[in-house]
Parts: C-alpha cells; sequence; structure tokens
C-alpha cells in the first residue's frame, strides 16, 4: 500500500506538467461551454496540489532542522532515514512553493483591487437601460464590466449584473444586426459571470506559471463561448463572425491613425492584444461546436487524480513525522534530568 | 446546428432587456432622432411595429429617451444624459487603468482585441465575402447569405 501511496504522492506534479502541455489544446478542442466551466477549476485543483506537494517536501527539510525538530519533539536523524531525496532538492521545492504563494498572494490582492474598482465604477455609471452605457467617444470601443457578486444592484433575476459600455464610434461602425451581435455578446459574458472564471484561472497561473498558457486558454473559450450565445441569439455564424470582423477592424484603423499621429506609441503593447479575433472568426465560420465527453471525462479524472495525490502527500509528510517522534516516555525522562 | 442556413436564421430569442438595449444602441449610433419606423427599418428581422413603438414609449418613460412630434409620429432621441461626461469619465479611467497595469484579472471583456498585422488581413478578406452587409441599408431586400424572413 505504501509504494501506491509513494507514486501517488507525485501525481500533483505530473498533473501539472500534462495540463501545462495540453491546457491549451483542451481550450480549443473542448466545447467553449465546457471549457470555460472545467478548465478553470481543474487549473486551480493542480496549481493547489502541486503546491500542497512542494510544501510538504519543504516542511520536511525545515522540521530536519535541529531547532525546529526540538520543538516537534522529532529526531532529525530518523526523519532523514524516511526521505527519498536530497536535502538541497527538498530545500529548493521550499523556496519554490514560497516563491508560489508569494506571486499568488501578490495577484489575488491586484486582482482584487481591480475588481472593486471596477464594481465602483459600474456604480457610478449609474443604472442605465439594461446594463447599456453609450459612451460618446470617437473611440470604437465595447467591453463588459462586471460588478463583484454580492453587488447586484438590484437587478431582476434574468437580468444581467454589471454594465455593457459601447462607445458612439462602434455602435456608427456597425450596421444594426452586427450591434445585435456585439451586445448579446457582451450580454453573454456578463450573464455567464465569465469574469470569475478568467479569475479562478488567472489565480492558478500565478500561482503556478506553467499554467500561464492554459489560462490563455480559458480567456479565449471564454469569448468563443460568449461568441457562441451571441451566433444563436441572432441565428447566424457567419453574420457573427461578420460583427467580429468590422468591430476589429474598426478599432484596428484608428489604432494605425493614432500611431501614425503620434498619439499613440508605436510598439506599445495593449491589454487588449490577444491574437484571439482571428481564431474566434474561424470558430463562427465553422459548424458549432460539439460535444466531447471523453475530454471533458478526462480533465475531471485529472483533477481527481490530483486531489488523492495531494491526500497522499499529506499523509506521507503525516506519517514521517510519526515515525520520527521520539516515544513521549523517553522524552520526558530526558527533560526530567 | 450547421453554418448559416436559412432555416437557421430565425432571429433567436431576445434575453431580458434585450430589445430595449438594441433600440437604445440604434439610436444612440443614428445621426438624428428615428421614428419607430425608421427604428424598425433600421432593426429590420422578425420585429412588430407594435413591438417597436411600444418599446420606444416605455424607454421614453423611463426617461431613456426623449421625442419630438415629427408629423404624425413622435421622433426619438437619446436623452441627454445628465451623469454622461461623468460616465465617459470613468469609463475612460477604467480602459487606462487596465491597459496600463495589464488586465491580469481579466475584468473587462472587451468585444475584440487589437490586431495583428496578418489577422487585419483575413477580416477584411472575411468581410469582403459577404459584401452585401457591408452598410446599414434599411430599405434593401434581404441581403444575400441571410436567408429568407
Amino acid at each position: 500500500m505504501s509504494w501506491l501511496m509513494w507514486w501517488l504522492m507525485w501525481a500533483p506534479l505530473a498533473a501539472n506538467l500534462v495540463l501545462a502541455t495540453a491546457g491549451p489544446r483542451l481550450a480549443h478542442a473542448l466545447p467553449p461551454r465546457a471549457g470555460v466551466r472545467l478548465l478553470p477549476g481543474a487549473m486551480v485543483v493542480v496549481a493547489a496540489g502541486t503546491g500542497a506537494v512542494l510544501a510538504s517536501l519543504g516542511f520536511l527539510a525545515l522540521a530536519q532542522v535541529p531547532a525546529v525538530a526540538a520543538l516537534g519533539d522529532w529526531s532529525p536523524l530518523s526523519l532523514r532515514a524516511t526521505q527519498p531525496g536530497p536535502v538541497p532538492l527538498e530545500v529548493a521545492a521550499g523556496v519554490t512553493m514560497l516563491l508560489l504563494l508569494g506571486s499568488a498572494v501578490r495577484h489575488t490582492l491586484r486582482a482584487g483591487h481591480l475588481l472593486v474598482r471596477a464594481d465602483a465604477a459600474c456604480r457610478r455609471i449609474g443604472a442605465h437601460t439594461h446594463g447599456l452605457v453609450v459612451v460618446d467617444e470617437d473611440v470604437p470601443d465595447a467591453y463588459a464590466l462586471p460588478t463583484l457578486p454580492g453587488h447586484l444592484l438590484g437587478h431582476p433575476p434574468g437580468g444581467i449584473s454589471g454594465r455593457i459600455v459601447v462607445s458612439t464610434a462602434m455602435l456608427r461602425a456597425l450596421p444594426p444586426d452586427e450591434r445585435r451581435v456585439l451586445l448579446a455578446h457582451e450580454a453573454a459574458h456578463l450573464a455567464g459571470h465569465h469574469h470569475l472564471y478568467v479569475q479562478l484561472a488567472e489565480l492558478a497561473a500565478a500561482a503556478n506559471p506553467l499554467l500561464r498558457p492554459t489560462a490563455r486558454g480559458v480567456r479565449l473559450a471564454v469569448e468563443r463561448e460568449a461568441d457562441e450565445a451571441a451566433a444563436a441569439e441572432v441565428g447566424d455564424r457567419r453574420l457573427a463572425a461578420r460583427a467580429l470582423a468590422r468591430a476589429a477592424l474598426a478599432k484596428a484603423a484608428l489604432a494605425k491613425a493614432e500611431t501614425s499621429t503620434g498619439r499613440r506609441a508605436a510598439g506599445v503593447a495593449l491589454a487588449a492584444t490577444d491574437g484571439f479575433v482571428a481564431d474566434r472568426a474561424r470558430a463562427l465560420l465553422s459548424p458549432a461546436p460539439r460535444p466531447r465527453r471523453l475530454l471533458a471525462a478526462g480533465l475531471v479524472l485529472l483533477a481527481a487524480v490530483t486531489l488523492m495525490g495531494t491526500a497522499a502527500a499529506a499523509n506521507r509528510t503525516d506519517d514521517s513525522l510519526d515515525v520520527a517522534e521520539r516515544p513521549a516516555a523517553t522524552t520526558a525522562v530526558s527533560q526530567g534530568r | 446546428m450547421g453554418i448559416s442556413t436559412p432555416a437557421s436564421r430565425q432571429g433567436g430569442r431576445r434575453p431580458r432587456g434585450g430589445l430595449e438595449r438594441e433600440i437604445l444602441a440604434c439610436l444612440a449610433g443614428a445621426d438624428g432622432p428615428l421614428t419607430p419606423a425608421q427604428v424598425l427599418a433600421s432593426l429590420g428581422e422578425d420585429l412588430a411595429y407594435t413591438t417597436v413603438m411600444t418599446t420606444l414609449s416605455r424607454l421614453h418613460e423611463k426617461g431613456a429617451l426623449r421625442r419630438e412630434q415629427a408629423g404624425r409620429a413622435y421622433a426619438y432621441s437619446p436623452a441627454a444624459d445628465p451623469e454622461g461626461v461623468r460616465s465617459i469619465a470613468v469609463a475612460q479611467r477604467m480602459r487606462r487603468l487596465l491597459e496600463t497595469g495589464g488586465d491580469r484579472a481579466g475584468v473587462l471583456a472587451h468585444f475584440v482585441a487589437d490586431l495583428g498585422p496578418d489577422d487585419e488581413q483575413l477580416l477584411a478578406d472575411l468581410l469582403a465575402e459577404s459584401r452585401p452587409a457591408a452598410a446599414p441599408d434599411p430599405d434593401g431586400p434581404p441581403s444575400t447569405g441571410r436567408g429568407a424572413r
């Protein structure tokens, strides 16, 4: 049984590698709805599992330090004997875990700050017609601004929480049927609480940089799900693709004009540059995605194995400490002298 | 569901508030006030005149639209937004904050992102392929590729 435990405890690290390599492809292959709902959860489980395994390795290294061992009443030597790897490796694991944890905490603080700002912006913009805010601007732009889950701003059930901000320039760039696509797309983001899934994925990526490409895949899946919702609402995938193309070209034309007039420095990378538009247009021009049950089941299995591995790692750490613990009687005697 | 066949272009069900948003967007993007008939022509598709008229007067009652007499009908335009300037400022600040800091949290969901040079050509080709919808043409027949009503 213990050999099984020994192998199982490495499962989170293996799952991490699997998700890091297969994640971006899974995000493409799964239907967007399934990808959005499954990938972020799997990423968080895998990132947390990896962190837990690194932490248990690091902790065992720490427990061998004589001062720490004295605190826990462990024998450093018998603790050493239970450990498979060399000490420097354990120390490296512990340090890595601390760095990753720090990165996750920093990310959480920054994301929380931005979310609070967005929520405040929503309330400052006020209650508009079913969340639509038209901003009189010559920059063609449109985005969904989410509220925090707690602040539903008295929106009726079935309504959307958050704001759809659209500039007049964007409205003028699109014919009415394509505007409908745009509005349906942004409403789908808000109704599906897509920002929460993206945040889970980004948190996992902050806690585990190997998962960064997968987080990017989740962002693409989120856009594709909103595209699919919009295409279903207007009943025309080609129309949805056209809306996407026209909006993107209007935006690109302005960016070019700004660069040439010096209003925007050339080569400045914007947060909105994601290279997804062409992928999304291609997906809309292909038939609607079909279910991929086997892939989805594989992803759930990966998360389950990771959880078992995490439990095994915790168990093993516990066992090692038990073995290394000095018998209570001996301790009492040694202290008595 | 396959690629748009005439049968699939039913103009599916709108979510709650969807039509109100569309009508408001239509008026906000127009050059001047529009009558219900003009709004209907511009939105086209599967809508009934009375639906558009009812929605317009509901939006007017809510204070989202103002209207003026235009012949025998009313012409509607977006109500001057008392918070308009503030909304612009808030929207701009939000965008700048996320552009400089990098929207790692995925707070804003943009409809489209900036394009790479290759993408631009690909999308231009896509639009060229489906020429007829290039401009809003409220009075014209349904364009090809959009199927029968």
